[in-house]
């Protein structure tokens, strides 16, 4: 991987314009943080009495047990992989547009049978110039880490965007070959610059 | 046998022999029994001898005998034959020792000291084939004449300069080098080097770079950056060096060792720093061009900031002097390739390179008022032109950033308002665009669509730094920075995660600093204004201005002004004539305690006002409301008001001065309250519960005063005991939890803090007054256990000499036969050593050192017996099970406890200890949850702090991480997300590499390879369960596992992490 880099000077998001959670349950939250500063002071405790220790009263238990469901939805799956880093430059695939929120998609592997729990994940990447022959272990390193941090019932299909990358057929049939990725998981070095990018992902 | 041949058998084996017959032949020629003509004629025989030992040995005897000479004793006749002698035998060991002896005496001269220098350069040619110590002694021997002759030396000139080259080159012992570069360094810098600059440097330079690496154990104690560093100084010592310094130095940056380049590029900054400003010039475009790409393509953050380093120094020197700008300087000649290739970059500005082009404007920039002015008059209007095309906001924002990055520059030239140093000479070139950078940060604050939340913040920060800049604003342009503030925290919707908002008052915290004359003026009515007159009318949007008024109230005006302002509001609420919701009343007050906690209010000038209006007046209403059962409103006879406002009394009673102080111990009670108005709660025959509330403002005002507080009330007649039974016995049949809560902790303060130390069975007694020893205790009420706990906690605490006693029957209670008794005392127990705001050290509580560790260890071990003991009768006969909650109850008492004990008591008890955490994680019944919860930080925190090594030899790796993967499952029974986030935070720190202990990192790697992890036996097992919990319905439990099973797959491995 000694190489000379290949794009040099690549476009950089901001890092606080990229999509993030902040759904309705977030943002109310905010409202009621408002008086954040105060109670940073003073715990709610301050004034709500604590005649038992705090950890004991039952209301704690009541709060949490909210037993809606919160499904894998395309945003988990971008906070996966946004966070790893890029090959090349010390900057994660996120601020440089490699992956995108609305490239991903999880659809039911078996539409036919509506009972099914088999979900697909398909991300496409977008790699930062069309000749980047790094494409193929960033798709590599998006795979492992999907692989690693989703339940057994998600397929994953990670695929280069079409008309991103002048060599986008050869880089998909490798991703996709199920051999040829676990032949390349074997090879020392290169799951060492695979584990160099997940560094990132905490 | 003669004094000579003796010396020349022992000198080799017997240092001090050899030295007393030295002396006794020096002490024979100060008494004239023998002459030095003599001595040196005694040599005859051996001086001409083939074997060149017995010369030396014979040489070291004059050296010996003249070192034992006094200083005066030798005439310079004697001093001059000697030298002679030394010099013509100079080869033979000792003659250097003889004549660095003799350059030390008075009478040695200038001729002499060339005649030895000149001695040695002759004789000493093949000087590099003798030994390290031989060299040393002929080094530091010319290193004597450079300190004392240094004339005779200068003198010699080129001859003494090639000489000494010569001399040294080729040497390469690091104790040597050190000398070496001293002297080389005094000749680089004292004598005329024109014609030899090249020769000199190469002398210091075939060093570079130094790669000497000290053995283990070294005993000289030399490191590599001794060596650099004194060779950076010779590089750096003479400006005729430039020419060959710089192109050499630049060179070593092809290099591909990142230490070589850090080496390079600190030579470079001390040769930018010491070379005269002309040399420097020179060199100034050659050195940019060369640097630019190891800031552009940085490959390591360290060489890019060294790079920015050596390019400000540049700036640095060719700025001195110079005190008017124009294209011709040499300032500007330099600054010309650099703006222009900077603007390049920055004509796409959200791309990678645009960062280090800012990072080099930035540090090019700062270096000097000039070269400030010189960027940017050639950056700032090309940047206005590329904002004004721009085709989108990103870009926009990107190039706002760039201009944000001048403006710090700016601020480090010009200083800010409040900076005390002086004032520059030159005129802040950011002026010329003020009308400009006003109207487009203005615009893009202020006129972007309101989504644009990253883009805004960027807006703002540009105006904050403007408006900081001294001397850069009018107040009425700053007052338009605060105007568009408060709009933004007044009328706009919060957005996302209201970051923006959260910038606004960052920014009029920061102006307050420097304007806060505008904060009053503008802001302060804007906000007060929307703060409503009564309770009714108060719609939640008080809360965010007062919010936004007490984060900015840091200036002593503004706070003031605020504390003032509130007060006359609540006064305004206190007079209405309806109860509605006390929420409005209580953030003001929640306010004001905000503001006062954050100054120091010893020395407020205003201290007795707030003495007079909040803790006389406040209290004396609170008084009268409790009484006449026709108060205007409900506020002051509310628990969690009067809890603040106690919190508030407690702050300025802590404060104020002695007198003050013993003015208000007469008042504890009465709350400075005529007797006919209101009746003091303790010994009151009867009492209302409004009356007993004020027992909340009484504890707080209490816990303010000082501990030898002369006239308390109640308590010298003849001692504390009635008035602390009196308490007890209010506290045990008070239903009202919130005015309980006062009372007991009343009674604890006064044991703890108040109660004499003579007097300490009295506490003890009432202790066992409501809890008789012996008794069977089946059926304590609550109020009781609460008493008992929180009397036992103001004794414990000051370590009372019945500590384990009062420990010994309050876990007796756990023991109790009756669920409720047991569950209720157990959870009690960790309230003993919790923090508490009356019991704490602020307050001046008695709160003893050891008190942590007694309780611990006193408990401990008895609850682990008690455990053991239930353990064993439940499987011996099942009949024994009638009491099912004593092991729980048991285990709650010690969660308790363990949550309230720094984690360094608890690790030496973790063989103990460990068992009873892993049974508590047993435990399924929801009324466990809490247990469970504070089972697992526990477990946390000692995963943490011991690391798995420790576990190991606990022997209970496998069991805790059965236990946490069961705990991480997702079941119906359990459903509280934050047990199984927990349980899974366990396992990820169990996973992380251990923090390098100090007896670890200096183990040798042998002693560390082929110990495997004791964690691999439960990888696989681990990173299969996991994967299930991969699927947790929580998105938090997922994240969670995600990071847990990313660890195990990370950090543990068959072979433990090789160094490098």
């Amino acid at each position: 991987m000694a190489s000379a880099v290949q794009n040099s000077n690549p476009t950089i998001l901001n890092v606080a314009d990229l999509p993030t959670r902040l759904g309705p349950a977030a943002l109310s939250k905010a409202g009621t943080d408002r008086v954040g500063t105060l109670a940073s002071i003073f715990p709610p405790s301050a004034y709500s009495l604590d005649c038992w220790p705090t950890g004991y009263s039952s209301s704690d238990a009541s709060d949490e047990e909210d037993v809606t469901e919160e499904p894998i939805d395309e945003q988990e799956i971008y906070d996966l992989i946004s966070s790893i880093s890029d090959p090349e430059h010390p900057i994660s695939l996120g601020a440089l547009a490699v992956v995108s929120l609305p490239d991903i998609a999880i659809k039911p592997t078996l539409p036919e049978v509506p009972e099914s729990v088999l979900r697909t994940v398909s991300v496409l990447i977008t790699p930062t110039i069309t000749h980047c022959s790094l494409a193929t272990v960033i798709g590599l390193g998006v795979r492992v880490r999907l692989e690693q941090s989703l339940p057994p019932r998600f397929r994953v299909d990670v695929r280069i965007k079409e008309g991103s990358h002048s060599t986008a057929e050869e880089v998909n049939k490798q991703l996709a070959d199920k051999e040829r990725v676990a032949a390349a998981l074997e090879n020392g070095t290169l799951m060492g610059v695979i584990a160099k990018m997940l560094e990132t992902c905490q | 046998m003669s004094a000579l041949q003796t010396f020349m058998l022992v000198v080799d084996h017997d240092k001090q022999e050899a030295k007393q017959i030295a002396e006794r032949v020096a002490q024979d020629v100060e008494n004239k029994k023998t002459t030095l003509i003599e001595v040196v004629q005694s040599l005859g025989e051996y001086i001409n001898d083939d074997d060149p030992i017995l010369r030396g040995k014979a040489v070291s005897y004059l050296t010996a005998i003249i070192r034992e000479l006094p200083a005066k004793f030798l005439s310079r006749q004697q001093i001059q034959v000697l030298t002679t002698f030394f010099c013509d035998r100079i080869q033979d060991g000792g003659a250097v020792a003889g004549l660095e002896t003799l350059q030390k005496l008075d009478r040695f001269n200038k001729p002499l000291a060339e005649e030895v220098a000149r001695a040695i350069f002759e004789h000493f040619q093949e000087l590099q084939s003798r030994s390290q110590s031989q060299r040393f002694q002929v080094y530091q021997l010319l290193n004597e004449l450079m300190l004392n002759y240094r004339a005779a030396l200068h003198d010699m000139g080129e001859e003494s300069l090639v000489g000494i080259v010569d001399l040294v080159t080729g040497e390469k012992d690091p104790r040597n080098l050190m000398l070496v570069f001293s002297i080389l360094k005094v000749v680089m810098v004292e004598w005329d080097v024109s014609n030899h600059a090249e020769l000199l440097f190469d002398s210091v330079y075939n060093y570079f770079p130094i790669t000497f690496r000290p053995p283990p154990n070294d005993p000289y104690g030399i490191t590599a950056q001794d060596l650099k560093d004194r060779l950076q100084d010779c590089i750096s010592s003479n400006s005729l060096f430039a020419p060959y310094a710089i192109p050499s130095l630049l060179d070593k940056l092809d290099s591909t060792s990142p230490n070589v380049k850090r080496d390079a590029l600190n030579a470079l900054i001390a040769c930018v720093e010491a070379y005269d400003p002309n040399t420097v010039s020179r060199y100034s475009i050659t050195i940019w061009e060369t640097l630019k790409f190891e800031i552009l393509n940085a490959q390591e953050e360290f060489l890019s900031e060294l790079s920015l380093q050596v390019l400000k120094g540049i700036a640095k020197r060719l700025s001195e002097g110079v005190t008017q700008t124009s294209d011709q300087l040499p300032l500007a000649q330099y600054l010309r390739p650099i703006t222009k290739e900077c603007s390049e970059q920055l004509r796409e500005p959200q791309q990678k390179q645009a960062k280090p082009a800012q990072q080099i404007l930035s540090s090019v920039s700062s270096a000097s008022a000039a070269a400030f002015t010189l960027i940017i008059q050639a950056v700032v209007a090309p940047l206005l032109t590329i904002y004004q095309e721009a085709d989108g906001i990103a870009k926009q924002r990107a190039l706002l950033e760039t201009l944000g990055v001048l403006f710090d520059s700016s601020i480090k030239v010009f200083g800010e308002w409040t900076s005390r140093d002086s004032e520059v000479a030159f005129e802040n070139p950011l002026l010329e665009f003020k009308d400009q950078f006003s109207e487009i940060f203005g615009q893009a604050l202020m006129g972007a669509i309101k989504e644009e939340v990253s883009f805004r913040i960027s807006a703002l920060k540009g105006f904050l730094r403007l408006s900081v800049l001294r001397d850069f604003f009018q107040d009425n342009e700053i007052g338009l920075f605060v105007q568009y503030l408060d709009e933004i925290l007044l009328k706009e919707e919060s957005v996302g995660r209201d970051d923006l908002k959260k910038e606004a008052i960052t920014a009029l915290t920061e102006i307050s600093k420097h304007k806060p004359r505008l904060i009053l003026d503008i802001t302060f009515p804007a906000f007060v204004a929307t703060l409503p007159d009564s309770t009714d009318e108060a719609d939640s949007g008080y809360m965010n201005t007062l919010d936004v008024l007490a984060q900015i109230s840091v200036e002593k005006d503004i706070f003031e002004t605020l504390v003032r302002r509130l007060l006359s509001k609540l006064n305004l609420l206190l007079q209405q004539e309806q109860s509605g919701s006390v929420e409005y009343p209580r953030t003001i007050l929640l306010t004001i305690l905000y503001v006062m906690n954050k100054r120091k209010m010893e020395e407020d000038p205003s201290l007795e006002f707030y003495y007079d209006k909040i803790v006389v007046g406040l209290c004396r209403s609170a008084a009268a409301t409790s009484t006449s059962a026709k108060a205007p409103n409900n506020i002051l006879s509310d628990v969690s008001v009067l809890d603040i406002l106690g919190r508030v009394c407690n702050l300025i009673v802590r404060a104020l001065p002695r007198s003050k102080q013993d003015e208000i111990a007469h008042n504890v009670y009465t709350l400075f309250t005529p007797a006919e108005e209101f009746q003091p709660v303790p010994f009151a025959p009867s009492s209302t519960e409004n009356q007993r509330r004020t027992m909340i403002l009484s504890t707080f005002i209490l816990a303010g005063l000082p501990a030898d507080i002369q006239n308390l009330p109640y308590t010298t007649d003849p001692n504390m005991a009635a008035l602390l039974a009196d308490l007890a016995n209010r506290s045990i049949s008070e239903t009202d939890p919130a005015t309980q809560h006062a009372f007991t902790r009343h009674l604890a303060l006064l044991a703890n803090k108040f109660l004499p130390k003579a007097d300490l069975p009295l506490a003890t007694s009432l202790f066992y007054t409501l809890l008789p020893p012996n008794s069977t205790a089946s059926n304590v009420t609550a109020g009781t256990i609460n008493t008992l706990i929180w009397l036992a906690k103001g004794l414990i605490l000051r370590l009372a000499p019945a500590t384990t006693d009062l420990l010994t029957s309050l876990l007796a209670l756990v023991s109790s036969p009756d669920e409720n008794t047991s569950l209720m005392t157990a959870r009690s127990f960790a309230i003993l050593l919790r923090a508490d705001d009356i019991l704490s050290a602020t307050n001046g509580a008695n709160i003893r050192l050891l008190s942590k560790q007694r309780v611990f260890t006193t408990l401990t071990p008895l609850i682990s017996a008690r455990i053991r003991e239930v353990n064993l009768s439940t499987s011996n006969n099942n009949q024994a099970n009638n009491n099912p909650h004593i092991k729980p109850a048991h285990l709650t008492a010690l969660s308790g406890i363990l949550s309230t004990i720094p984690p360094p008591l608890v690790l030496p008890e973790l063989p103990t200890l460990l068992p009873l955490l892993l049974q508590s994680l047993d435990l399924h019944t929801p009324s466990s949850y809490p247990v469970r919860t504070a089972t697992l930080e526990t477990l946390a925190v000692i995963i943490r702090d011991s690391g798995v090594p420790v576990l190991d030899q606990t022997g209970h790796v496998q069991s805790l991480v059965t236990r946490l993967l069961q705990t991480a499952q997702y079941t119906p029974a359990n459903a509280l997300p934050r047990l199984r986030v927990d349980a899974l935070n366990c396992l990820f720190l169990l996973a992380q590499p251990p923090p390098p202990s100090p007896a670890g990192a200096n183990a040798p790697a042998i002693a560390r390879a082929g110990t495997l992890s004791p964690l691999l036996a439960v990888k696989n097992q681990v990173v299969r369960a996991l994967r299930t919990v991969l699927d947790d319905p929580k998105r938090e439990v997922r994240k969670a596992a995600v990071d847990a099973r990313g660890a195990w797959l990370r950090g543990v491995d068959d072979a433990p992490e090789e160094e490098d």
